[in-house]
């Protein structure tokens, strides 16, 4: 813990108020710790100048700046995105990887794969604990490209690592999927729309076909499966429909979905990134129609990245992604290995070869890479050090992503991501649903097993 | 000062002359051991994954 923090701590609670748009509650945050209370805000004085919630959190405020430090800056790597191909079958316009790779790239070989796997067991089992294992998550490009090399992979080391894998659903035949559900490997699929014409206007085969179909036909398959999900990618193309979408999942017994925000990355997402304030209409008319769902049938669809955002405020060591935190996990809680073997810090930065941080099987492996001036780059970007994040009230609640949007579409590290007001308005629905009683109903069943309470005011 | 980081609907926050009982105060933090690896391109789903 550096001196900094310790001499923040010992200064004591210092809360700053938050309008969150609530009719009865406002926020008083404390940024440097993540700390948050939900004050009646017609007293925000009152509740500052002193009493229970000030003489409660001053006894935890150095033990809750040292657990979020901890967080952002002790974690060893637990995870790791592998990319077995640089191809795809599908040219979607939004796709942090460069066109040429995912036309004409290049597979991995199943030899080259498990002799990666291999690698990278030794270097998890030096920094993970006894009995925890690693996760391994195949990745885009398109992994089922290479399904020969990604099943042989998990089938020689079924004991070693957690498999997940990505992807675009299309080649997710009966047979792979009775591979992969045997082996219990949690599986994410992509789809944008409701029905073709809105899908097919950002995901496409590079002959300009129709997937629509191919990946209904694949969550067909995954109905009753404990373990998979489905990302859609909110873009200008889609916006107006993310109400439907999520009634599409619901009644396709999706369990998680993600409704993530394009990542501007590359040009050809920037021309069709929706504004933050028509993103926050539609997700959160979205979200409202997911408790409506809930309250009606008794069944959760659970938005992955929202409960994320809402399980870092009740529980910041809880959150299960790791973008919405600084310095997010890339290079830090995972890292991602490409089909050639260099390591990036996340795939998103694959398509940028000043973040590769060398290769796994030729050149350092794993701690030159974690070590290297590319990785740095990324796991230094902190919010506490730059404007307008660094006198926000809610930046560890945010974590200004994602640093390679930031860095490709904003100029610098040192820059916001793509969607800052939106990330803003997120943290305020969050709060509300908090002051309302509602934010269970917003996650996972059991999403705080494991967690202990360690702060829990209900006073006037 | 009062951060108003909400850009829709802003309300104004005023002391009333004649307060009615203050709403309780909502504080609540739970801590694990954090494992998170997620990224927005995917999320692990570790539970009943058995079919």
């Amino acid at each position: 813990m550096t001196a900094a923090v310790l001499n923040r701590a010992n200064a004591g609670p210092a809360l700053v108020p938050v309008d969150i748009g609530h009719d009865v509650y406002a926020a008083v945050t404390d940024p440097c710790t993540a700390f948050w209370a939900l004050v009646d805000k017609t007293r925000i004085a009152e509740s500052l100048a002193g009493g229970p919630l000030l003489d409660a959190y001053r006894d935890k405020t150095d033990a809750f700046a040292r657990e979020l430090h901890a967080l952002r800056f002790e974690l060893k790597p637990s995870g790791v995105y592998l990319n077995p191909t640089e191809r795809c079958n599908l040219n979607c316009t939004y796709c942090y990887l460069p066109g040429k790779q995912r036309s004409s790239g290049s597979h991995m070989t199943a030899e080259m794969l498990i002799a990666s796997l291999d690698k990278l067991h030794d270097y998890f089992r030096s920094v993970m604990p006894e009995g925890r294992k690693p996760r391994a998550i195949f990745h885009g490009a398109e992994p089922l490209m290479n399904k020969g090399a990604v099943f042989a992979a998990i089938d020689a080391f079924a004991d070693d690592f957690t498999f997940g894998l990505q992807t675009n659903g299309t080649l997710l035949d009966d047979a792979a999927v009775e591979f992969l559900t045997s082996r219990n490997v949690s599986i994410g699929l992509s789809l944008d729309g409701p029905s073709a014409d809105i899908t097919d206007a950002t995901r496409r085969t590079w002959g300009g076909k129709s997937v629509h179909a191919r990946v209904l036909a694949a969550m067909e398959k995954l109905k009753g499966y404990g373990s998979w999900s489905v990302i859609t990618t909110c873009t200008t193309e889609n916006l107006h429909y993310l109400t439907q979408m999520v009634e599409f999942f619901h009644v396709n017994e999706v369990p998680t979905c993600m409704l993530n925000t394009v990542r501007c990355t590359l040009p050809g997402a920037r021309g069709v990134k929706p504004a933050d304030g028509d993103m926050a209409k539609a997700f959160f008319a979205a979200m409202d129609r997911t408790h409506e769902l809930y309250r009606e049938s008794g069944r959760k669809l659970v938005v992955a990245n929202f409960a994320n955002i809402l399980i870092g405020i009740l529980a910041p060591t809880a959150r299960r992604l790791m973008c919405d935190i600084s310095p997010c996990g890339g290079g830090r809680a995972f890292f991602a290995l490409a089909a050639d073997g260099g390591l990036y810090p996340c795939s998103e930065f694959i398509g940028l070869p000043r973040f590769n941080g060398g290769n796994l099987l030729t050149e350092g492996g794993v701690e030159a890479a974690l070590a290297s001036a590319a990785f740095q780059t990324v796991t230094t970007r902190d919010v506490d050090t730059f404007s307008p994040c660094g006198d926000c009230a809610i930046r560890h609640f945010c974590g200004s992503p994602c640093p390679a949007e930031a860095h490709e579409m904003n100029g610098g590290m040192e820059k916001i991501g793509a969607f800052c007001e939106f990330y803003k308005e997120q943290v305020n629905y969050a709060l509300r649903l908090i002051a309302d009683g509602k934010a269970n109903d917003y996650l996972w069943d059991g999403w705080d097993e494991g967690a202990g309470t360690t702060f829990d005011l209900c006073s006037t | 000062m009062m951060q108003t980081v909400q850009t829709q609907q802003p309300a104004e926050i005023t002391a009333a002359a004649k307060a009615p009982p203050a709403a309780p105060t909502i504080a609540i933090r739970k801590s694990c051991n954090p494992d998170g690896i997620g990224l927005s391109h995917y999320v692990l789903m570790d539970k009943k994954a058995a079919k």
